[in-house]
């Protein structure tokens, strides 16, 4: 490569200044690969909000359930920087100790999904015959079922357990991971280095584990980042009908719907905890699919 | 561990496919011996069963084959056809091993050529991870792949086609297997790599005093490395015998006529080939006789009566009723 450009410029230089080819195909790959505004922003955010949540005990931030008397349904004051909700709690508090609901279901429920969708897909993928079948037709039967009835039902049952509602919401990503995986197992278990793998002795677990597995790990990484922001949403509906976890506990949902009380005289309450959810759910999307769009260069490209 | 003792014995091989038409019988009993320290060439048209014949040894046959109970392969004395799945997964690797055609799909393109290799030393050996890298560096650079510790950590995207059949050879001698099976494994490659990669076969064979199975639809391929050599037609050897005597002394028409189609460098320009008329029989409703007759320009009456047996004097065996060097032989 370096032949053909250095004997590019020798029959530029007479006319023309001289330009470092490689130099500028360096320059371009480098721009091609750079992530952006776009990902950097939000992501900047995300990692604030993130720190925020996870390290909520040792801002010095008033407990979350603690009422100030003296200052009622107030616009921000001095020691309570967004202001107190309808019973005088800080809403600053609020908002981080109600972050740390929404970013555990928001990471939770994907991963239970996808981790549990994945062992279907494999299964199904890898085996084919009536284990497929079976898988297929519980797939089918699952997705009969409407996603609210399962998350009411988990909710009255087991009355707002955190965990239970990343269980309920996890459940839902269910079906399209396990499609999602069945259908990149299909393209894979077929290939000639899975019976090369046979060949030297491994067995179909370890063909699943080691030979298919790291290929398929791309699709569905695009999907745990696309289903984060849902599951989100969904937990803040799912708080703002009073169907998350149990009062005291904030959530982002719950602020605002405590908030919506007031919205006329105090729109504040209900505000703050809407923008930062908006704002985070927008991020996610943004590096989601900035990292999307990332994972499709290196499947076409080095891969 | 001397030479002569017998690695392999297949004995009346069969193996069919079912399919939409009905029993496709790919393999049709396929007997022979295979002996410590020889290579055995296997060569044949498309479609004549040689690289089913290597599944079917190696048991890694798809869902739809049938192989009848009369089928025998064995291995160091051991019945493979008696074994269960967790028994045959013991021997794939330390006793039997296989390299594929393609060095482009048969390694995985999202892990690194080392990992690839260590894999199998740390499950069949139970080598350490450590133990394992340094191990699969060994085996790179035994294999002749240049750069062997920086290439250790590469994936297959990153080598060209030869070293990446290399890599596949490393794999498959990882375990020191018994009998190595190469399954068209310089196909896929450019000419210029073939006879390195032939030559690195035949010397690990030697190296190792294994026993190889060679298939390939080449006949040059055969001609230099072999040891003994079987023609396979419709599922069948046709003919069987030392590498010298098979091109000196051919029996079988099939064999002439497929020695015959391979251009010479001697021959005159626009000369025309001596290609094979007709086509090869359907597997699923073979003819009666020897399959070979329809195609055969010596067949007779007698060809359609029954299909020949498989044999002849003094190793040199042939299924043939008309065989040529008839004269000589009489």
């Amino acid at each position: 490569m370096a032949d053909v450009t250095s004997s590019r410029q020798g029959t530029q230089t007479e006319d023309k200044p001289q330009i470092d080819m490689n130099m500028v195909a360096i320059a371009m790959h480098r721009r091609s690969r750079r992530l952006g505004l776009y990902f950097w922003i939000p992501m900047i955010w995300l990692v604030i909000v993130a720190v925020a949540c996870i390290f909520a005990p040792f801002w010095g931030l008033p407990p979350a359930d603690e009422i100030d008397w003296v200052y009622i349904q107030s616009p921000p004051v001095e020691g309570h920087p967004l202001g107190t909700d309808n019973l005088g709690r800080d809403l600053l508090s609020r908002i981080v100790w109600g972050g740390r609901v929404s970013l555990t279901v928001g990471f939770a429920a994907p991963f239970i999904g996808v981790g549990l969708g994945l062992i279907l897909g494999l299964i199904a993928g890898y085996y084919r015959g009536w284990a497929d079948e079976v898988i297929g037709i519980l797939i089918d039967a699952w997705l009969a079922i409407p996603g609210l009835v399962v998350l009411l039902l988990f909710s009255v049952v087991f009355g707002g357990s955190l965990f239970m509602v990343c269980v309920s919401l996890g459940l839902l990503f269910i079906p399209t991971a396990a499609r999602i995986t069945r259908a990149a197992t299909l393209n894979y278990a077929g290939r000639e280095f899975v019976l090369a793998a046979k060949a030297m002795g491994a067995s179909d677990f370890r063909i699943m584990r080691k030979e298919i597995f790291p290929n398929i790990i791309w699709p569905l990484i695009a999907f745990i980042l696309i289903d984060i922001p849902i599951a989100i949403v969904i937990e803040g509906a799912l708080s703002f009908l009073g169907l998350s976890v149990k009062a005291p506990t904030p959530s982002w949902g719950g602020i605002i719907a405590e908030g919506r009380e007031v919205l006329s005289t105090y729109p504040h309450i209900a505000m703050y905890p809407t923008l930062v959810m908006f704002v985070t759910v927008l991020s996610f999307n943004l590096v989601g699919d900035a990292i999307r769009r990332r994972l499709a260069d290196v499947r076409e490209g080095a891969i | 561990m001397h030479m002569g003792e017998i690695i392999l014995d297949v004995r009346d091989q069969r193996t069919s496919f079912a399919t939409a038409r009905g029993m496709l019988a790919a393999v049709d009993g396929v007997s022979f011996t295979l002996q410590r320290g020889r290579t055995l060439g296997v060569v044949g048209e498309s479609g004549s069963g040689k690289s089913v014949l290597s599944r079917s040894i190696m048991r890694l046959l798809p869902g739809n084959a049938v192989v009848p109970g009369g089928s025998r392969v064995i291995l160091n004395g051991r019945d493979l056809t008696r074994l269960s799945e967790a028994e045959l997964r013991r021997l794939r690797g330390p006793e039997m091993a296989i390299v594929f055609q393609d060095p482009m799909t048969s390694l995985n393109p999202v892990l690194s050529i080392g990992r690839q290799i260590m894999e199998v030393l740390m499950f069949h050996l139970g080598m350490k991870k450590r133990a394992a890298r340094a191990r699969a560096i060994e085996l790179l650079t035994a294999v002749g792949l240049p750069q062997p510790d920086v290439r250790v950590d590469q994936y297959p995207h990153q080598l060209s086609g030869g070293m990446r059949q290399r890599v596949a050879i490393a794999i498959a001698i990882a375990c020191e297997p018994d009998l190595l099976i190469a399954d068209e494994p310089t196909t896929a490659l450019d000419v210029t790599v073939q006879a390195e990669i032939l030559d690195l076969l035949q010397r690990m064979v030697r190296e190792r005093n294994m026993a190889m199975i060679l298939i390939t639809h080449d006949m040059g391929v055969v001609a230099g490395r072999c040891d003994d050599v079987a023609v396979m037609y419709a599922g069948r050897i046709v003919e069987q015998a030392p590498v010298r005597d098979l091109f000196r002394n051919t029996r079988m028409p099939y064999t002439a006529a497929l020695l015959a189609s391979i251009p010479k460098v001697t021959d005159p320009p626009h000369r025309k080939l001596d290609a094979i008329d007709g086509r090869p029989p359907d597997l699923i409703n073979p003819p009666p006789g020897c399959p070979f007759a329809p195609r055969c320009k010596l067949a007779d009456a007698d060809c359609d009566q029954g299909k020949p047996m498989l044999e002849g004097p003094a190793g040199h065996l042939f299924a043939c009723i008309r065989p040529l060097g008839q004269e000589t032989a009489a």
